[in-house]
């Protein structure tokens, strides 16, 4: 029985509401198309160390997705009349997109399907689902249709990585504790109530946390669906819960 | 290593939930804010937060874990319900992938085998018991230590039972009717209520049913609370001068704000296991929030104890099976490997000195009387 938490559970937007949160979507919008992009990139640079060309062919029809989507969110910017920019120089996108270059210059495909896959993956289906479920018309259409592509991006991986742990259960294990500190780190500050390292670069204007409330969304449900969901993944790769539970607790808030 | 036995619970406040937090943030973080706990504990999956060593006075020792299905400690109501039987069946999932041999339910969690069995995941060679048969021997031979220690007859008391027609209530009612003069009887099913009653008359027991605890038609003498409750609610009725008050509930029952003067309370259905057990990471402390070492929920206990004994078997299961034979036979088997009835403490601290020795082994001394009024 799937856990259906529904703290701060919000009734979905009526459209004829959308002009007055237009601002809002405009930077919901903003996050979700560089954070495809980033993805895009990622695929794109792992075909590049692949050395079987179907893995290779893979990853490049994968960012090609990627691609898709990020076009696909620019298309509800566009509909809902407001200028969507996209940044994948911003701070938090950067260390993110910088993490996965490290494992490229490694050529570490498996640390790379970890951060993709694993983390991001895991970021982008839950809060995608979470939005997908308040934002109003096509844009949710939108969000929920993605996040279901998204979660079979997992579903690929995860025979890749299951094999992989069983080789050696501790080296995967202090493999994906090594990246966790680094991206999740990350994704951890970028969700935090507050953006202690100043502005992310991405809003148009002041910070667009504080006003998530008025579209039925929060940084903590943000958060939590998306440590949640992350959670479950790595009990799906067989990493022991008490000590994943120990690594999110120990997240920065 | 292999797992004996798991226990799965839940915490009873935002402290407590704060607590088990800190543990495993570490002593390096900083704690989290407390209004971000509030934030972040919803979405924590069930899962195992420690490991547990549990040592017989026999000499050997069984291995379990702890899950915690983390249930908010504030979303225990009825229209929670259907998430919180989510959240528990996910953490017996969790229980049975880690290999348990039995498993103790702890607080609301035994409502996922109290009534429809058919809510546990597949379970394989893993066992679940409620822990309630334990539970019910430690609130009874507690009630019969504090009168006891007050001098306080038996025989010639009016028992008020509030929670009556829980697995708890019920059974405590079959052990203690036979001992008292008149057992009242405290639900809100007044159709349970009259069920157990004719079985309790039928066997002698002179019985009164109340469904409004404000309007019971006799003086209570000793109350034992062991109802449902999401908070800490509870105003009793009418009370006889100095009645015993057992708190045995999870949550607690008791309202903070009631007033029970000369009355004496303890909270019960509580071991102590002498062997002692130990905890890694360290929760013990968190999740056994005592003012006495190696103390626990009798529910939890009773995983732990059949473990030790070998007797991997779902001795409490379903609601309304508690007999007194039932409740002698997990005491026993309890007291063989060093698990008793806890020192008695209420709210304001304990009711009677304990000292321990290096070996953990703790010795009693009963001071008769000593037992603080509310």
């Amino acid at each position: 029985m799937e856990v259906s938490t529904s703290l701060n559970h919000s009734t979905p937007a009526d459209a004829k509401d959308v002009s007055l949160t237009a601002s809002v979507w405009q930077d919901v919008l903003a996050q979700a198309i560089t954070g495809e992009l980033i993805a895009a990139s990622n695929y794109a640079s792992l075909a590049e160390i692949c050395v079987d060309e179907a893995e290779k062919e893979d990853a490049l029809e994968h960012a090609s997705g990627e691609r898709g989507h990020a076009a696909a969110f620019a298309a509800e910017g566009r509909k809902l009349g407001v200028n969507v920019v996209d940044n994948v120089e911003a701070q938090y996108w950067k260390r993110l997109r910088d993490a996965f270059l490290r494992c490229i210059a490694e050529k570490d495909s498996i640390g790379c399907l970890i951060i993709q896959e694993v983390m991001l993956e895991s970021f982008a289906v839950a809060s995608y689902e979470r939005i997908g479920q308040v934002a109003p018309g096509t844009i949710g259409k939108t969000f929920t249709a993605i996040a279901a592509e998204e979660r079979d991006h997992i579903q690929h991986a995860m025979s890749i990585l299951r094999a992989d742990r069983a080789r050696d259960v501790k080296r995967f294990d202090d493999k994906v504790h090594a990246l966790h500190l680094d991206v999740m780190t990350t994704l951890a500050e970028m969700l935090a109530r507050e953006d202690k390292n100043g502005h992310c670069q991405l809003c148009h204007g002041s910070c667009i946390k504080p006003s998530l409330p008025s579209v039925g969304l929060t940084t903590a449900v943000l958060r939590g669906v998306s440590l949640r969901q992350y959670l479950k993944v790595l009990d799906l790769l067989g990493l022991p819960g008490e000590m994943t539970l120990k690594w999110v607790t120990r997240l920065p808030v | 290593m292999a797992i004996d036995f798991a226990l799965i619970a839940h915490q009873e406040s935002w402290r407590a939930a704060a607590d088990v937090l800190a543990v495993l943030r570490g002593p390096d973080r900083a704690p989290i804010p407390d209004d971000e706990i509030k934030d972040i504990f919803p979405w924590i999956p069930p899962r195992a937060v420690c490991h547990i060593d549990h040592r017989s006075v026999l000499g050997h020792s069984v291995h379990g874990v702890y899950i915690d299905s983390f249930i908010p400690p504030d979303r225990l109501g009825f229209e929670h319900r259907r998430d919180n039987i989510g959240r528990v069946r996910d953490a017996a999932a969790c229980a049975i992938k880690a290999g348990a041999r039995i498993v103790s339910l702890g607080g609301f969690s035994s409502i996922l085998i109290e009534g429809d069995s058919d809510l546990l995941p597949e379970k394989g060679e893993t066992v679940f018991t409620t822990g309630n048969t334990l539970t019910v021997a430690f609130i009874v031979q507690g009630v019969k230590k504090v009168c006891a220690l007050k001098g306080r007859n038996l025989s010639d008391a009016t028992l008020v039972i509030v929670g009556a027609t829980g697995d708890v209530g019920s059974g405590c009612a079959r052990c203690l009717g036979p001992l008292v003069n008149r057992v009242v009887l405290n639900a809100r099913n007044i159709d349970r209520l009259r069920s157990l009653a004719e079985e309790l008359s039928a066997s002698g027991t002179a019985v009164d049913i109340a469904t409004d605890l404000q309007q019971l038609s006799v003086q209570a003498d000793i109350v034992i609370c062991v109802a449902s409750l999401e908070s800490p609610s509870l105003l009793l009725g009418r009370l006889g001068p100095n009645a015993i008050v057992c708190d045995a509930g999870y949550p607690k029952n008791l309202s903070p704000d009631g007033v029970l003067e000369g009355c004496t309370v303890f909270f019960g259905g509580l071991g102590q296991s002498l062997g002692g057990m130990s905890f890694e990471p360290d929760v013990h402390r968190v999740l056994h929030r005592h003012p006495f070492p190696n103390v626990g929920q009798g529910c939890v206990m009773e995983g732990m104890v059949l473990a030790l004994e070998g007797r991997f078997e779902p001795f409490s299961q379903g609601r309304g099976f508690i007999t007194p034979e039932r409740v002698q036979e997990i005491e026993t088997i309890a007291a063989r490997h060093g698990i008793h009835l806890a020192p008695l403490y209420n709210a304001q601290g304990p009711l009677e000195e304990v000292t321990c020795e290096t070996e953990g082994l703790a010795h009693e001394r009963q001071i008769a009387g000593a037992g603080r009024a509310v």
